[in-house]
């Protein structure tokens, strides 16, 4: 028999193994491997995170860690409790965008609710994200600053009836003393206080003071910064290009500043703290405010 | 044919290997949406100082208890005394302590052992 004749898969060396029977092996060992881990053994989980709650768990868990930072003002480990979360994005907008839909759906129908939501915009404003709940809830409506204040009011005094007695007349004129009548009103503020809205920049306060169609800015009006220590005042106009009715205080950082148009409106209801803050590219910056005053008239 | 087997019975036992692993250590199944009661010790802790800590804020019991309702415990009044108790035992942050124990005295629980760990000026 001539070697041309023998067929060429004869003339092969022979293999130890079927590669055939290796792959379909392989192929249905590890599937029946990850069958079992998965679907009827899985790994029983004993340390459950904070990121595999549920939806509204993680809700409820986000509300503890700003209502700790309203205690313990400790950024850091809000943050850091925050990032246990694995929200998506910006974990501090996360929390902007959940007061937003609490503020919205009920939740703030009690007091605690109401104090849950304000934590979290406090701890969000102060790092210079906004959300739908800063209009929702008035930056002016916290019932701690309600002052009851009792005015005395004016007693009415009657004129005495006319005596029967006659009385003698006199040749000489009595002067009459001239009656003046003053006019009194209570106090009343001339401006108040829209809303107060947080950035993370430069540590600057924006004032806007506006007539009472919310629009117009009105020039010459007196501002006044307070700070523990010391105050400054400061007039709206005089940088028209930012607008008739604008004026801006710049901040040192550290401190807490009251801001008020003196004699003509409420201090704003709390101070406003020049509080470092991370930009939304990471950048370290100083929390910056935008106020805003309106006419009552 | 006996040769084909051999391998593929060799092949089976490797590829089963390799699928435990893959599905037991390296990939393991993560589980979603768990409640809060499901979480690990550490997590709860945590959660109950940072409920304790809202209530020395705001001083509003019932949306403490609103708050910890959700680590489904029978008894929320006993599961704070319960944590404070353990951190004390156990020597944790002072300040954790303090907090459990405000909410603890809050809740009405306060025991000898807390005493210490009262704020100034409320000592018995």
């Amino acid at each position: 028999m001539s070697e041309q004749a023998i067929p060429r898969k004869f003339q092969r060396s022979r293999r130890p193994f079927s590669v055939l029977g290796i792959m379909l092996g392989l192929v249905i060992g590890i599937g029946a491997g990850l069958f079992f881990t998965w679907g009827l053994s899985p790994v029983e989980v004993v340390d459950t995170e904070p990121w595999q709650l549920t939806d509204d768990d993680k809700t409820q868990y986000m509300i503890a860690i700003t209502m700790s930072f309203a205690y313990d003002s400790d950024m850091g480990a809000a943050i850091n409790r925050l990032v246990g979360l694995r929200l998506p994005g910006d974990p501090i907008q996360a929390v902007a965008d959940t007061a937003c839909v609490l503020a919205t759906n009920g939740y703030t129908n009690n007091t605690s609710g109401l104090n849950a939501v304000r934590s979290m915009m406090r701890f969000y404003q102060l790092q210079g994200r906004t959300g739908c709940a800063d209009q929702v809830i008035p930056a002016n409506d916290d019932p701690g600053s309600i002052v009851t204040i009792d005015i005395p009011t004016a007693t009415v005094t009657l004129t005495p009836p006319a005596s029967k007695t006659p009385t003698p007349a006199s040749d000489v004129a009595t002067p009459t003393p001239l009656f003046v009548a003053v006019p009194t009103s209570l106090p009343q503020n001339d401006f108040e206080l829209v809303s107060v809205n947080t950035a993370c920049d430069v540590g600057l306060i924006q004032v806007f003071v506006v007539e009472l169609n919310g629009s117009t800015g009105i020039p010459g009006l007196e501002i006044r910064a307070r700070w523990d220590g010391g105050e400054s005042r400061f007039f709206t106009g005089l940088k028209p290009e930012q607008g008739a009715g604008y004026a801006d205080f710049q901040m040192e950082a550290g401190r807490d500043y009251l801001i008020e148009m003196p004699g003509r409106s409420d201090p704003v209801s709390r101070p406003l703290s020049a509080v470092p803050c991370t930009t939304e590219s990471g950048a370290r910056a100083l929390t910056s405010y935008t106020v805003i005053f309106r006419s009552v008239s | 044919m006996s040769r084909f087997l051999l391998s593929l019975a060799a092949a089976l036992i490797v590829g089963v290997l390799i699928g435990l692993y893959i599905g037991w250590v390296q990939f393991p199944t993560q589980t979603i949406d768990s409640p809060a009661s499901a979480l690990a010790q550490r997590y709860k802790d945590d959660y109950t100082i940072m409920v304790a800590d809202g209530y020395r804020a705001d001083g509003d019991l019932s949306g403490a208890l609103e708050r910890l309702r959700i680590l489904n415990v029978e008894n929320i009044p006993a599961f704070v005394q319960e944590t404070a108790e353990r951190f004390i035992t156990n020597s944790r942050d002072l300040e954790d302590i303090r907090a459990l124990v405000i909410l603890a005295e809050g809740v009405g629980r306060l025991t000898p052992i807390m005493q210490p760990y009262r704020p100034l000026g409320q000592g018995s």
